[in-house]
């Protein structure tokens, strides 16, 4: 079926050889627009509509503003809150961090699949026996990543100003066609990342792991100048950093659209110029192709794979530190801000009641729980990639049993995020400690381990579709990851009932340290996912291999 | 009584409404070097990947040295070795380092033919997989077989991605395994590449074995694509003795010849023949010419039994 697609191109190229790349670059980008613009749109939607059935009276909604406005508890977590006691300035701050975040990991995931991705594959040395250069390719792809988030903004815009014609919301057109922009800001840059590091690292992976680090550092300096510690300009230092700066409906300001447009412009521009200088196949950066061989982490399946993931949660494990010292950081100084029953009961219903440091680490703590998911996410998709490219044959002809190699999967896969959580709870330790938030490493500990129970139970339920229905592996794991966070993010306000609260893998979660870790709960997520491990192993003992 | 290498009883795979396999009973002797013949789609990878209990048969079943391949799969696979049709390895690992892994895997290499074999494949085994052309995948899955000395060498095209030098070089190792003893069943979708090893082939097609013997019975499937260009008015070959699918087109006909090309070379030779091109057909073509009539006959009576 690959092949059939590049034949395609290569059949097209004879028709109208000047845009066959960016025509078939934009199809797949606009479809993925088109999904994801949905995403955004319904998340936009639901802040504003949950907004004006909670907080229907002015004087509610004065105190929200009262409560939140100078908080540095949110808004080192979720971006600056200001004039919440409109709707516009409520779904501003509501939807804004989130979707800036989604929409970045989507750019970078679509930009470096549909760049580097397809070149690893094979399929551009089709397409480059035709009549383009690597420049041009290059060049025609980023234009069709441009349609898919031209589509991805439309998309976005259309929900909301529908939406903003409800009679309580009321936002007009204009402001709603520039949140719309705002809200996608953060997809086109990290399109154009992508473009880039697709260009200077020698594989997907890479290029989307150095993507993802310019996003951490990106969220991390936004994190501090948020929380209040750093200086003003510091948000400057930031590409979220200027999206914050767009403000958009409270108060615009069109002038940050320029750092915005200059930087994906110039990303874009370099990305396009080093794919004329380097060859198929290869990277800008050195690439060792030449390897003194490590023999070490060789000897069996188990071993292999956890040579296979090292690198993945290391880089998982550096991150997921560098937040929990960062959370840790601010969590004194932030905590002393939650107060007010208005910020007490929307902590209270992400499950952290009180007031204080340990309220603010246990909002923190669903964070880091969210991102244990991820790599959750992660290493089942890596297990079905090993039998979907046909590597796993390698392994299976020779005497290793399928029980035994997936028995390995699960067991180092759930030892990762074991060490995610530990790293967590003693890197949050650590910068609360140098704060003097007074909390022990014992509870924090505890924290940093309540929140992979979450993760335990999606990797569960991921190795089970893979063992049950192989082809489905990465939709059912992401979909129950985006569901379980499009809940808790909507659930966030109030608006959902406690039954579909409830079907939230991080609703299950308590939220330590604000509560004591509920053993219980996370010893029942454990077991499910053990049980679906175990269910999932059965099945895949039993059935064909299957290729993509 | 030694058991066999490969035995199979009405191993079967249906895939939705196909039979990609239809009752397949196959015997492969110890030390016998057994080919394994069927244009593309034929079902050959199906066949070898019931064998290593990759995919699991919907009939039937299937034997290695005794051990049955879906529940002694393990202690089967200690005793052969396999190079699967698609060279797909870990892009991270060198050469080396991938040969060393499927080594400590299967547990057993004998290291110095394994250093040979490198050299021999002409394999720089300290690039990345990735730096690799799909020649260069394939020899380091070729060599990571041969370099066990498994008692059951299982290959499936082996030879796709290498180039003349390096086929003929792999051509030498299967000869050193027969030598020394080694059972070999090999697929492949080239004649000729099968005539140069093989004691036995059999010959499948749309899943079914049609045809399994020694090369000297299978002469009869042997023969030559030759196509002739006249410049004068085209001469009538349907009834020179060895020839058939005579398909004529312009100043050129084509044909199939079997047998000696003696009577052909006579018919044309009077006839102001400018240009003879003759090279071996490809599978599919060596099937049109010697089943192809008889599945037309077929087909008519399909169709009266579906209704
Ligand atoms: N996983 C599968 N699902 C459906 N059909 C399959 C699958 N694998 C193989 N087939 C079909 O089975 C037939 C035999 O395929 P294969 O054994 O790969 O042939 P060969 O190796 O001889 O070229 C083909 O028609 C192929 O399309
Ligand atoms: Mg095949």
């Amino acid at each position: 079926m690959e092949t059939e697609a590049a034949l395609l191109g290569v059949a097209r190229i004879g028709r109208s050889p000047g845009s066959v790349v960016a025509r078939l670059t934009a199809r797949k980008a606009i479809r993925s627009g088109i999904l994801w613009g949905y995403v955004f749109g319904v998340v936009v939607a639901s802040s504003a509509i949950s907004y004006v059935s909670i907080y229907k009276t002015q004087i509610a909604r004065d105190h929200l503003e009262a409560a939140f406005g100078a908080n540095h508890a949110t808004s080192a977590l979720f971006g600056p809150a200001s004039q919440l006691q409109t709707v516009a300035g409520f779904t501003v701050f509501k939807a804004s961090m989130t979707l800036m975040l989604l929409g970045a990991v989507w750019g970078l995931l679509i930009s470096t699949r549909l760049l580097r991705g397809e070149e690893d594959a094979g399929r551009w040395e089709v397409l480059l026996g035709g009549q383009t250069t690597r420049s041009g390719a290059t060049l025609q792809t980023v234009v069709g990543l441009a349609g898919g988030a031209a589509t991805l903004w439309a998309i976005t815009a259309i929900i909301t100003v529908v939406a903003g014609l409800s009679s309580k919301v009321q936002i007009s057109a204009g402001p709603a066609l520039f949140l719309a922009l705002a809200l996608v800001a953060t997809a086109v840059m990290w399109l154009a990342v992508g473009a880039l590091t697709s260009q200077l690292a020698a594989t997907r992976r890479q290029a989307a792991a150095y993507a993802a680090t310019v996003l951490g550092v990106s969220y991390a300096v936004r994190m501090v100048a948020d929380s209040g510690i750093g200086p003003n300009w510091l948000r400057w230092a930031s590409p979220l950093g200027w999206v914050e700066e767009l403000q958009p409906l409270t108060s615009p300001r069109p002038v940050a659209l320029l750092p915005i447009v200059a930087f994906t412009a110039a990303l874009s521009a370099v990305a396009v110029h080093l794919a004329g200088t380097r060859d198929l196949g290869t990277s800008t950066l050195p690439d060792r192709a030449n390897a003194t061989p490590h023999l070490q982490l060789l000897s069996g399946p188990v071993a292999m794979t956890m040579r296979l993931i090292r690198s993945t949660i290391v880089g998982w494990g550096v991150a997921i530190s560098l937040t929990g010292l960062l959370v840790g950081l601010v969590a004194k100084a932030a905590g002393a801000t939650i107060s007010g029953s208005s910020v007490e009961q929307v902590f209270s219903r992400l499950g952290a009641p009180g007031t204080g440091t340990a309220t603010y680490l246990g909002v923190s703590s669903l964070i880091v729980a969210v991102l244990i998911a991820f790599v959750a996410g992660g290493q089942v998709t890596a297990a079905r990639a090993e039998e979907a490219t046909g590597r796993l044959d390698h392994l299976l002809v020779r005497p290793v049993s399928r029980e035994r190699w997936f028995a390995g999967r699960c067991l180092v896969a759930a030892s990762g995020l074991v060490a995610c959580g530990v790293l967590s709870g003693v890197s949050t330790w650590l910068g609360a400690a140098s704060e003097h938030a007074g909390l022990g490493v014992d509870t924090m500990l505890g924290a940093g381990l309540n929140a992979v129970a979450p993760a335990l139970c999606l990797l569960g339920i991921g190795l089970f579709t893979m063992g049950v229905w192989p082809r489905a592996t990465s939709v059912s794991t992401y979909g129950v990851l985006g569901w379980s966070l499009l809940i808790e993010i909507v659930g966030g306000v109030g608006a959902l009932n406690h039954w579909i609260l409830d079907t939230s893998l991080f609703h299950q979660m308590s939220a330590a340290p604000a509560v004591p870790p509920n053993w219980a709960t996370g010893g029942i997520m454990l077991l499910i996912g053990l049980g679906c491990m175990a269910a999932g192993a059965m099945a895949f003992k039993r059935r064909d291999l299957t290729g993509e | 009584m030694a058991a066999s290498a490969i035995r199979t009883e009405g191993l079967s795979k249906r895939y939705g409404g196909l039979d990609a396999l239809k009752d397949l009973d196959l015997e492969v002797g110890e030390g016998e070097v057994v080919g394994y013949l069927g244009p593309n789609g034929a079902g050959k990878t199906t066949t070898l990947r019931l064998l290593l209990a990759l995919i699991q048969p919907t009939a039937g079943r299937a034997e290695i040295f005794g051990l049955d391949c879906q529940r002694q799969s393990v202690e089967a696979h200690r005793l052969l070795a396999y190079v699967a049709g698609e060279a797909s390895l870990w892009p991270a690992l060198t050469g080396l380092e991938t040969l060393h892994l499927l080594g400590r895997v299967q547990g057993r290499v004998d290291e110095s033919y394994r250093d040979e074999l490198i050299g021999r494949f002409e394999l720089d085994p300290s690039k990345k997989v990735r730096a690799y052309s799909k020649g260069n995948r394939q020899k380091v899955i070729l060599i990571a077989a041969l370099m066990t000395r498994a008692d059951l060498l299982i290959l499936d095209e082996p030879t796709s991605g290498l180039d003349p030098l390096m086929e003929q070089q792999f051509r030498h190792c299967i000869h050193e395994a027969r030598d020394r003893g080694q059972s070999v069943f090999l697929s492949s979708h080239i004649m000729s590449e099968v005539e140069a090893l093989c004691d036995r082939v059999g010959i499948l097609r749309e899943g079914k074995l049609i045809e399994m013997g020694t090369l000297a019975e299978m002469r009869h499937l042997s023969s030559l694509s030759v196509e002739v260009t006249f410049d004068g008015v085209l001469p009538d070959l349907s009834g020179v003795p060895g020839v058939s699918a005579v398909h004529a087109e312009g100043h050129v006909v084509r044909c199939q010849v079997r047998g000696s090309a003696e009577p052909l070379l006579k018919a044309i030779a009077t006839s102001g023949a400018t240009r003879v091109l003759s090279r071996e057909p490809s599978l599919e073509e060596l099937f049109l010419a010697q089943y192809g009539r008889k599945s037309e006959e077929e087909m008519p009576a399909a169709e009266t039994s579906g209704n």
